[in-house]
Formats: structure tokens, C-alpha cells, sequence
């Protein structure tokens, strides 16, 4: 027999199961098309003109075999319902005298049908939409690039290279994973595979506890996390116990739930309780695995969306609080003495003046003098002798402050009070920390000096980008005599920072302001600023010049967030769309008993809507749970990004939840359609 | 007044394709009394199953009356026609349409449970009965663990636990081999004994000749029947082969 006979079964076959095939290869199609546009950015020419492309790069790298790898699940796992299907066709033609050879071929042509469209389309696709994939993520990062059109083959030569490579792999393993399942039977089998028997689950107490305890633990990591460094060891953990949780209670958890209310009898013999708790339970056990599936990704996509668009949408802000002002200056000083009141007001005249030419306008300005070390406390005594980064461990990492000392003339400047102190009095304000210590003690090298806490202040800033950007608790102290206690300090800490901030609008445009910032670096980072100042080090950083940065990390976050929600969300649906097919196939032939014994139209549908909303709804249910439980310790990750708008992510949070829901309903809407035609079908 | 009263039944289909009508019963009348055994035969074709599903209420007839118990079938309303068929009509099918997911015990209990009884109620109904087929000791079993003719003594049970009417039985035997054939007609039999009426429709003579009454339809319409008498079961045995000879070499009606 020639091949095109094979080819025209396999075709049929197709036709004929349109409604899971249709999915199905549209699934291949996008997964297809979703990998080869990942795959694309990468190679893409233009991505090197980004800012920030090195780091986008390597998280597109991840992306795209992070999406590799959720093909051969979703497709293996789709592709299961496809044969359970096919079995009875194959087991026909078995019959009527196809050897297993016969059928290996028409499984060899179906695959390659398959193969064909999802490469055909899948891939005209990709090169269509990475076009304009190049084009969201330029908006995303707001790169100022004049979009040309333009195709680079070796580009998209590669990318097809990468696709085709990967995906015909998947392909062949499906195939051979078909093949498998045919060669192993035997006709008869395959012919009445569709309504074999099925042993009613077992309820096993011990994994439904486990998945109960693994949840519990994750979720108390997450809750009782103080540490943001940490907390990113101990998420992958949390997530590592959340994902096996899921799938050991959705499998385990559940059908021991439906076994207890069975045992309820009073509860169980109901109208409305009765068939749906017995098949629910028949169900949970296969379709449990598939259950947390979506539980799982419905909370990956909301975690990603939630903490990707919240940090997104603070760009702006992050930004601002990194660089308070236009122009950010700071001046490290050899010795206390050249933070001097003469000094200082000598080298602001001279910023004026280098700033002259630019007409730049020293709007809000901000200054003042602090001095900046780490220490760490033990018991009641600050130590910061051997305090080098060397010592920073996680187990110490919460008594660890960063601690600045600001002189008291600058504070009563900056805030416009006129606060006193006397001598070994100071006030305080406490950043990313609650502790506020009644009186401190610091261990200098020839005892300890102690201050008196006169009072907690909340009314000044710190308006240091570089103490916002460290992850440490932060302690900033007012004190009365500034240069005695840094030259005290400086006797025996190395480490100590003596600087001096200046921060400035200037009322200049983007240009102006990265061209001030330019020349102000040109003018104090030399050996004679240095010496007539006493500098160490002197910077100057324009925010405008850093915004490319920035968006470049949070949009790639951001993007890289967008795209792989899709991806998830097209799985989750595609898993609720085959539960959905399939059950409604097995559910024919049952609805069509209870019809003839005397349930009537509506206790059916009754009975179907509440097993659908349970099945469809538990999982969101369970997503949500898990988000509110993830909120504390991804709250604590953001804080790695400066991201510190809790509110802010709350309500992200929120929103993103609830658009999730929205649209999980509109999916239940139309696979429980599907379903409902599927069983009412077989009654006419 | 019969307990269930057929009158100038007719059916008639149309054909998806062509719109042809085809006339599945023409003139249908017949009777039944309480307590009475009655089988239907037929050929395939005959119109048979056409007839048994305007009996349950799966099927409106084109005219013609179905009055059981005082109740005229084609005049009760989409909403209460499965009650109605709950609470009157018992159903033995063919292939068991026992479910799945259920045990034996469940789906026994099934109709009880759509009717809303108590728990108390179902389990004290349930123990004759189960005693009666002999399935009392499967009733934990699911029905993939047990053999066909104890599935179809389950089916039965399901059938006789909401005391209805009328058992109506569609080819109860068709799935079954001799023995269980023949215990499941002994069943009917005991059953029938302490005043169930049935009516069953089979092309088994085998299972007709358990009957107390044989309708034989014909091309949609009632050809003859045969009633008992003082007949045994083999007596009445040859009196249906014989009928069925004149049927088939297309004899005139008597």
C-alpha cells in the first residue's frame, strides 16, 4: 500500500477528532511561534542598541527554554487525550486487518501533518509577530530608537534553525510515546480502551498530609521571612514546597476529602450531592495532576504579572528615590576637617560656578554632610572595628544597619526647625527596620561611647540614593558635635564613609541636564579638585542618564513577565479545554443512564454546574491562596529592586488577581459549553 | 379500567436526508392488567423499541393515547415527565446502564436519592430486595468488579426499590449468557408472582416463554398475540417458535 493511503487516514482521522485536533494544533502552532519569537529577540541585531542588553539577553536565553520545557509537558499532556481518543479508531482498523506496522505508519503521517502545519504556520507566524515583539519590547524599555524594518536572515535563519531542531525532538518523542501505547495493546483492548473500568481511588492519608504540611511550611517561610537577602534563597525553597503541596493535595488531598463527605450519609444522599461528590472523586484522581497543573501556573502568572507590572509601573519612582534630584552630587572627603562649614560652602560656590555656563537654575537644592559605616549590634554595643562585608552572613544579617550620622546644624537647615541638642544627645530615624534603641553604644577602640536618644524623628529623608539602594536596615542619627564623633570614628574605622551630598533641579532639558552632569565630573574628579578639597572621590550622576538603565531591567523584567504569562495562561486553558473535552465525552453515556432512571433535564444540569464550578474553581481558589501567602516574602524580594511601594503592590496584586479571574471565568464560560454540548449531544 | 391503556398508537419518523416518513407503528391498542407478565417480540425493525420508549416517556407518539394509571403519558409536561417516569416506571435495559462511579449500593439507590428519601429509608427498602436477588453480599462492589448477570440483578434492584407500576424491560437477557439468562427469568417470574407487572420487550423465545401474555408486532402494528393459559413454559415455547414461523413466511393474521 502506498503512503498517500496512509496519509488520507491519517487526514480523516484528523478531520473527523476536529475538535480536539483543532486545539491541539493550534497549540503546537503558538508554542511554535512563541518559542521561535524568544528565540529571535535574542539573535536580534537591534536588541544590542537597548540599554541594558546584556542582562535582557541572558533573561530571554532562560525564557526561551523555560518555554522549550513547558512544550514537552503541555504537549505531552494534551497529546494524552488525543490517543485515549484514537485508541478505538485504531483498534478498528487493527481489525479489520492493519498490522501494528500499518498503524506505526499512519501515526508516522499524522505526526507529520501536525509537524507541517505547526512548523508552517507556527513559524510564518513567529517571523510576522517578532516584528512587532521587537517593536512592545522597545516601548517597554523606552528606548529611543527609530524603528527601521528590517529583516536580518541569519537572524531568522538561526532562530528557524533552533525551532525546527527543538520542537521536531518534541514531536518525535510524542510520536514514540503514541507508538508505545499502540504497539502494547492489544485490539480488542484498543477497541474498548475508551470504556475500560476504573478502580474508584483510593484515599491515602499520608500523601494528603504531607501535601498539607509541605503547604503549611511553605507558606510560614514565607510569612515569617525578615531578611530581603535571604528571602530569595528561601523563596525557591517556598516555591519547591508549594509545587509539590499542590500536586500531593490536589491528587491526594481531594479524593480523601470526597471519601469523607461519602461517608457523611445524611450529606451524601442527596439529589444534588450524590452524583456529583461520587464522580467528582472518580475524577479528582486522574484529573488531580492536571488540577494543580493550572493551580500552579494561574499562580506563577499572577506572581509574574503582579510583580513585574508593580515594579514596572514604579520605575518612575524607584528612579526618583535613587536619584533625588536632576543632578546627584557626593563628595567622599579625606578628613573630617575638610567637611568644615568654610570648606563646604567653598566647593558649593565653586559647583555654581563650574554650573554657570549652563544656566542651570539649583532648584531644590539638598545638602548636607553625613558620615556613613556599617556596624553591627551585639547585645547593646554597636561594633565596627572587624564589621568588613567579609563578616556579612545571613545569620547576623539582621542586626546589621547601615548607620549615617548627619551634623545637627544641617538637619535644623534642611527641615527648617530649630532643634537643640546637648552633648551625647541625638536624634534618630530608623529605615526598613522597627527597632528604636533607647540609647546607642558605639565600641571604639578606647571604649564606648554613648548617646542618648532624645527623641525619634520621621520628618527627614535621607535623601541618599545609595542608602536606598542598600538592602540593610538603616539607622540615620542627628548628632550635636558631627566632627568630633567622625574623627573619633575615623581613629579606628577605615571603612568610614565622610561625605558630603549635593542634589539640585536645574531646569535644563535631557541634554543640558546629562551635559552639566558631564562636565560638573570633568571639573572635581581631577588631581587639583582633589587637592583643593580634600577629596577622595568626587561624582556626579544625572538621573536622565541612568533612566535607560533602569527601564531597561524593569521593562526586560517586564517583558519577559508579558511573555511568558501568555504562554502559562495558553496552557492553563489548554489543560481546562481538554479536562473539559474529554470529561464531557466520558460523561455521554453516564448523563444518558441518569436521564433514563429519572433525573430530570435540570438536576442534571444542576448537578454539572456544581461539579464544573467546584473542579473549575478550586484551583483559582487555591492560586489565591498561595498569592496571599507569597505576598510577604515576594514584598521582601521586591526590595532587592529598591522596590519598596507595598501598597502599591497590594493593589497590583489585587488587580491582576481579579483580571486573572475575569478571564478564567470567560474560559470556564466556553469550555463548559463545549462540555454541555458534548453531553447533550448524545441524547438527541 | 386497565392499569395501562395503548389506543391507536402510531409514530412516524422522518428521515434526515430525503425527509422520507417512515411509519415506525401504525396502529398500535393494547392493554395491560395489573400483575401481568407480558412480552413484546418482534423482528428488528419491527418497531419494538419505538413502542417501549413512548411507554417510558422517552418518546412522544405522532397520535394516539398512552393512559397508565389514569395518566395520559402524551399530555404530561416536559417538567415532570421524569418524575412522573420515577415514580411509576422501573427500567431494566439491555446493557445494564449501571454507572461506573457508583457502587452496586449507590446505584440502587439512585432513584431512591433522586426522590429524595432519607438514608434510613433507602437502607431499610434496600435488604428484602437484596436478599430477594442475591446480591446482598456485592452490594460494596463496583460493577467493573462483578460478572454481567449480577450486574443486571443489580439493574433490577434499581428497577423493583421505588415499587413503581410497571417494570418495563428492553432485551433484559441480550448481554447475558444461559445461565444468567435463565436466572435473571426466573427472577422476573418470582417477582411477577408477588404482583409487579412487567412488560418485556425481547426477541428471545426463550425469555417469552417466561411470559404470561406475547404481543407480536409486525411492521409497526400488533400481529397477534398468545396468551399462557394452563401452558408450561415449554408448551408456550413451542406455541411463540410456531407464531414466529407464520410470521416470518408471511402468514395472514389469524
Amino acid at each position: 500500500m502506498k503512503i498517500g493511503f496512509y496519509m488520507k487516514l491519517a487526514w480523516t482521522g484528523i478531520k473527523k477528532n476536529h475538535k480536539l485536533y483543532l486545539p491541539y494544533i493550534m497549540t503546537c502552532i503558538c508554542m511554535t511561534a512563541m518559542y521561535y519569537i524568544i528565540n529571535n529577540l535574542q539573535y536580534s541585531a537591534f536588541l544590542d542598541t537597548l540599554p541594558g542588553s546584556a542582562t535582557i539577553s541572558a533573561v530571554l536565553t532562560w525564557g526561551s527554554w523555560v518555554i522549550a520545557f513547558f512544550s514537552v509537558i503541555f504537549l505531552f499532556y494534551t497529546n494524552s487525550f488525543l490517543i485515549r481518543r484514537r485508541k478505538k479508531e485504531f483498534g478498528l482498523y487493527n481489525i479489520l486487518g492493519m498490522g501494528k506496522k500499518h498503524l506505526s505508519l499512519i501515526l508516522v503521517c499524522e505526526t507529520m501533518i501536525i509537524m507541517l502545519f505547526s512548523f508552517g504556520a507556527g513559524l510564518s507566524l513567529g517571523i510576522l509577530l517578532s516584528k512587532s515583539a521587537e517593536l512592545l519590547m522597545i516601548n517597554i524599555m523606552e528606548g529611543e530608537i527609530v524603528y527601521r524594518f528590517s529583516m536580518e536572515p541569519a537572524s531568522i535563519l538561526a532562530s528557524i534553525f533552533m525551532t525546527v531542531i527543538i520542537y521536531a525532538g518534541i514531536f518525535f518523542l510524542i510520536f514514540l510515546n503514541a507508538l508505545r501505547q499502540i504497539r502494547t495493546a492489544n485490539p480488542i483492548a484498543l477497541l474498548h480502551s475508551e470504556n475500560v473500568g476504573e478502580k474508584p481511588p483510593k484515599s491515602n492519608w499520608l500523601l494528603g498530609l504531607s501535601g498539607l504540611i509541605l503547604l503549611i511550611t511553605a507558606y510560614w517561610i514565607s510569612v515569617t521571612i525578615a531578611d530581603p537577602v535571604a528571602s530569595l534563597m528561601y523563596f525557591f525553597i517556598a516555591v519547591l514546597l508549594v509545587i509539590l503541596g499542590t500536586y500531593l493535595l490536589f491528587m491526594a488531598g481531594s479524593v480523601l476529602f470526597c471519601r469523607i463527605l461519602q461517608k457523611k450519609k445524611g450529606y451524601y444522599y442527596k439529589s444534588n450531592h450524590f452524583v456529583s461528590v461520587s464522580s467528582m472523586m472518580y475524577r479528582m484522581k486522574r484529573n488531580g495532576a492536571g488540577l494543580a497543573s493550572i493551580c500552579i501556573l494561574a499562580t506563577m502568572v499572577l506572581v509574574m504579572m503582579s510583580s513585574t507590572t508593580s515594579l514596572y509601573f514604579s520605575e518612575e519612582e524607584i528612579l526618583t528615590k535613587r536619584y533625588p534630584r536632576e543632578i546627584n552630587m557626593a563628595f567622599i572627603m579625606k578628613s573630617p576637617d575638610d567637611l568644615s562649614d568654610e570648606k563646604i560652602s567653598v566647593l558649593e560656590q565653586d559647583i555654581r560656578t563650574a554650573a554657570a555656563p549652563y544656566q542651570a537654575s539649583f532648584e531644590n537644592v539638598c545638602s548636607y554632610r553625613d558620615i556613613a559605616f556599617y556596624g553591627i549590634f551585639k547585645d547593646d554595643v554597636i561594633m565596627m572595628d572587624n564589621t568588613t562585608e567579609a563578616d556579612y552572613n545571613y545569620d547576623t544579617a539582621s542586626d546589621f544597619y547601615d548607620f549615617f550620622f548627619i551634623p545637627l546644624s544641617d538637619y535644623n537647615r534642611l527641615t527648617g526647625k530649630n532643634e537643640t541638642l546637648s552633648k551625647n544627645e541625638v536624634l534618630v530615624s530608623v529605615y526598613r527596620s522597627d527597632f528604636v534603641p533607647q540609647e546607642l553604644n558605639f565600641q571604639g577602640k578606647d571604649g564606648i561611647k554613648t548617646y542618648q536618644v532624645k527623641k525619634e524623628i520621621s520628618d527627614f529623608d535621607l535623601e541618599n540614593g545609595d542608602a536606598m539602594m542598600s538592602n540593610l536596615p538603616t539607622m540615620t542619627i542627628i548628632v550635636p558635635d558631627f566632627q568630633e564623633s567622625a574623627a573619633w570614628i575615623k581613629t579606628f574605622n577605615d571603612s568610614l564613609n565622610l561625605r558630603w551630598d549635593i542634589y539640585f533641579d536645574t531646569g535644563l532639558s535631557k541634554e543640558q541636564q546629562i551635559a552639566l552632569s558631564h562636565s560638573l565630573n570633568e571639573t572635581f574628579r581631577t588631581p587639583d579638585a582633589e587637592e583643593t578639597y580634600g577629596l577622595w572621590n568626587a561624582r556626579s550622576e544625572s538621573r536622565e542618564a541612568n533612566r535607560e538603565d533602569f527601564f531597561g531591567l524593569y521593562g526586560g523584567l517586564f517583558y519577559l513577565g508579558i511573555m511568558l504569562s501568555i504562554v502559562f495562561i495558553f496552557a492553563a486553558i489548554l489543560i481546562i479545554y481538554y479536562k473539559q473535552i474529554s470529561e464531557g465525552y466520558e460523561d455521554q453515556s453516564r448523563f444518558e443512564i441518569m436521564q433514563k432512571v429519572g433525573m430530570t433535564k435540570q438536576e442534571i444540569r444542576r448537578s454539572i454546574n456544581f461539579q464544573l464550578l467546584t473542579v473549575f474553581f478550586l484551583p483559582l481558589v487555591f492560586a489565591g491562596l498561595h498569592l496571599i501567602f507569597a505576598f510577604p516574602i515576594i514584598q521582601k524580594l521586591l526590595l532587592l529592586f529598591n522596590f519598596d511601594n507595598v501598597l502599591l503592590f497590594a493593589m497590583t496584586t489585587a488587580g491582576c488577581f481579579f483580571l486573572f479571574a475575569l478571564f478564567y471565568s470567560l474560559v470556564y464560560k466556553i469550555t463548559s459549553n463545549a462540555y454541555y454540548h458534548i453531553v447533550s449531544d448524545a441524547k438527541e | 379500567m386497565s392499569m395501562l391503556e395503548v389506543t391507536n398508537l402510531r409514530k412516524v419518523y422522518t428521515t434526515r436526508f430525503a425527509g422520507n416518513q417512515v411509519e415506525a407503528l401504525k396502529n398500535v391498542s393494547f392493554s395491560v392488567e395489573e400483575g401481568e407478565y407480558i412480552a413484546i417480540m418482534g423482528e428488528s425493525g419491527s418497531g419494538k423499541t419505538t413502542l417501549l420508549n413512548i411507554l417510558a416517556a422517552l418518546d412522544k407518539p405522532t397520535d394516539g393515547s398512552v393512559i397508565l394509571n389514569d395518566r395520559e403519558l402524551t399530555h404530561i409536561r416536559e417538567s415532570e415527565v421524569s418524575a412522573f417516569r420515577r415514580d411509576n416506571l422501573g427500567f431494566v435495559f439491555q446493557e445494564f446502564n449501571l454507572l461506573d462511579t457508583f457502587t452496586l449500593e449507590d446505584n440502587i439507590y439512585l432513584p431512591l436519592v433522586l426522590a429524595g428519601k432519607s438514608h434510613q429509608e433507602m437502607s431499610e427498602r434496600i435488604a428484602p430486595i437484596a436478599d430477594q436477588l442475591g446480591i446482598r453480599k456485592l452490594l460494596r462492589k463496583y460493577p467493573y468488579e462483578v460478572s454481567g448477570g449480577q450486574k443486571q440483578r443489580a439493574a433490577v434492584a434499581r428497577a423493583l426499590i421505588t415499587e413503581p407500576k410497571l417494570i418495563l424491560a428492553d432485551e433484559p437477557t441480550g448481554a447475558l449468557d444461559s445461565k444468567a439468562s435463565s436466572e435473571l427469568l426466573q427472577l422476573f417470574s418470582e417477582v411477577n408472582r408477588k404482583g409487579q407487572t412487567i412488560l418485556m420487550v425481547t426477541h428471545s423465545v426463550n425469555a417469552a416463554s417466561h411470559a404470561n401474555r406475547i404481543l407480536f408486532i409486525k411492521d409497526g402494528e400488533v400481529f397477534h398475540q398468545i396468551y399462557r393459559g394452563n401452558s408450561t413454559n415449554e408448551q408456550l415455547y413451542q406455541k411463540i417458535s410456531e407464531t414466529l414461523t407464520i410470521l416470518a413466511t408471511g402468514g395472514d393474521r389469524r
